[in-house]
């Protein structure tokens, strides 16, 4: 192999007449794949209060709280949960998703959730 | 002759993360260098055993945010040795995607940082240009673009569909067309070659004694490789690949080997897709480790990285010790820095591919002089902070 100088000047040169490898963002986005890990959402409906997410949350980034807790006349004992989520601390790891028996948790897809307060990166789900 | 010590770090504009050398040098000549690490200490290995394994396996994959797949790798293949489990062999083959496309991010990367620091910022640009696409198959496939999340106790989270296998193998047969121009650049480009043929010497009998760790010791001329000495995942069974290696033991041998390990990784990635097997990608694991030590290890990008893990039978390690390959570099580098210039202090560095955070442990702080160690528990600790800051007049 002989050395030449400029070996990348073609390349540069053809490139001057190729559009810009980057967007405009945050005029213009990229979408984000299918799977993508956004942040944790919660179905209070679906919660049986098992605090799996809880315990393998690495991040303690959830909590679950006993809402109310209701008896029919047939007996049935009906309980509702809520979780507050904290965004600030979140690592995105999707295993709260993972573990939950009930299916109650999903990733949404939103990827632009920064915030100059850290109070409204505190999310209750009820 | 008369020498002069020059101080860098702990902070310094030139380093990304804190550490301290002290170069002796003599005009534009290193004579001798030194190195102190232990300013990135983040107490890792003491948070594991106080995190469930699970937790761990997230908190181990942040030791290291270029190979943050390789160390929950290790970690998770250490914990399933323990744990008497064994993964399906689609979930192995997934595993070693995972690896091998992170191995293309990391030497795409590296390259344009190699660039960067001769001062080529042009090849700079197309090779983090063309890390993009790797980058764009990992989101796909993870939902993360660094850390991945992928590898857990039993397998791999993810599986792969027909469109993802699609779009991945696109992805790579394009990368696999723009590699061997960069490989053609680099041994071609006069200007870049006259700046790293030569520099950063490490001949192959000193790789072998001062116990240098992958690409370093594999462009010195070693074919030393996990993937092939220790076989992991699925390499020990059908994934065929060969270890590049490279005499010349210089920095533009390193730039040879991983131009040249990026072809391989893409033969890997192309065999793993074409030949997934069908079936499970993970089995049930439990959450409690019977009792027992391990010591796991793999390939990563930089070198090997071991983990060694020791179990009490409940859901908490007992002890993690984790040694990235940047620590089993060091003594490489401080070597090869020696004879050369000032200049060529920062792209010999970074030609081990150095990650300063990942390689912190804890540090003992000896007095050399004296011949003391001195070991500190956390109270003791706050008093000679308090007694340091008193006797420099503040109040506290």
């Amino acid at each position: 192999m002989s050395l030449r100088l400029g070996a990348m000047l073609p390349e540069v040169l053809r490139h001057l007449f190729k559009k810009p490898a980057t967007v405009q963002y945050p005029f213009q986005k990229i979408g984000v794949p299918k799977g993508f890990r956004g942040k944790p959402v919660m179905d209070p409906n679906l919660c049986i209060g098992c605090q799996m997410c809880v315990r393998d949350c690495p991040s303690e980034a959830l909590e679950i709280h006993k809402e109310s807790e209701s008896t029919d006349e047939a007996g049935k004992v009906t309980k509702r949960f809520s979780m507050t989520f904290y965004l600030d601390r979140c690592s995105h790891c999707a295993q709260c998703a993972e573990v939950c028996p009930k299916k109650a948790i999903h990733m949404d897809t939103e990827f632009e959730d920064a915030a100059f307060d850290r109070g409204a990166l505190k999310l209750t789900y009820k | 002759m008369s020498t002069f010590i020059l101080p860098v770090g702990p902070q310094h504009p030139a380093l990304k993360e804190p550490t301290s050398f002290r170069f002796m040098v003599d005009g534009e000549t290193v004579v001798d260098a030194d190195l102190r690490l232990g300013y990135n200490h983040r107490g890792i290995e003491k948070g594991c055993e106080e995190r469930t394994y699970i937790q761990d396996l997230y908190m181990l994959e942040r030791v290291c945010g270029i190979c943050s797949n390789v160390h929950m790798t290790v970690f998770a293949q250490g914990v399933e040795k323990l744990m008497g489990i064994e993964p399906p062999k689609r979930g192995l083959f997934i595993r070693c995607l995972m690896g091998e496309l992170e191995r293309v991010h990391s030497h795409l990367l590296w390259l344009g940082v190699a660039g960067h620091e001769v001062g080529f910022d042009t090849f700079f640009m197309y090779t983090w240009r063309d890390r993009e696409i790797v980058e764009d198959i990992l989101e796909m496939i993870s939902g993360n673009r660094v850390n991945y999340g992928m590898q857990t106790f039993g397998g791999v989270r993810r599986d792969l569909d027909e469109m993802q296998i699609k779009k991945a193998l696109e992805g790579i047969a394009a990368l696999k067309a723009r590699t061997p121009y960069y490989l053609n650049i680099g041994a071609t480009e006069p200007t870049l070659v006259a700046r790293i043929a030569g520099v950063g010497k490490l001949p192959k009998e000193k790789a072998l004694e001062l116990n240098a760790a992958g690409p370093t010791t594999r462009a010195s001329g070693v074919d030393f490789d996990v993937r092939k000495d220790d076989p992991y995942a699925g390499f020990g069974e059908h994934i065929p690949f060969n270890i590049v290696t490279d005499e010349g033991g210089d920095v533009l041998a390193r730039v040879v080997v991983r131009a040249k390990e990026l072809m391989e990784s893409y033969n890997i990635c192309e065999f793993i897709l074409k030949n997934l097997p069908a079936g499970e990608i993970r089995v049930k694991a439990p959450r409690k480790v019977p009792e027992g030590e391990v010591v796991s290890r793999a390939e990563a990008q930089r070198g090997e990285c071991i983990h060694y893990i020791r179990s009490n039978g409940s859901d908490k390690p007992d002890r993690v010790k984790v040694r990235a390959p940047t620590l089993a570099n060091w003594p490489a580098t401080l070597y090869m820095l020696r004879g050369g210039y000032v200049a060529d202090i920062p792209i010999v560095m970074a030609a081990i591919d150095p990650c300063l955070s990942c390689t912190d442990r804890m540090a003992v702080i000896s007095d050399v002089r004296k011949g003391t160690e001195q070991v500190m528990d956390w109270e003791g600790l706050r008093r000679y902070g308090i007694e340091f800051h008193r006797k420099r007049g503040i109040k506290l």
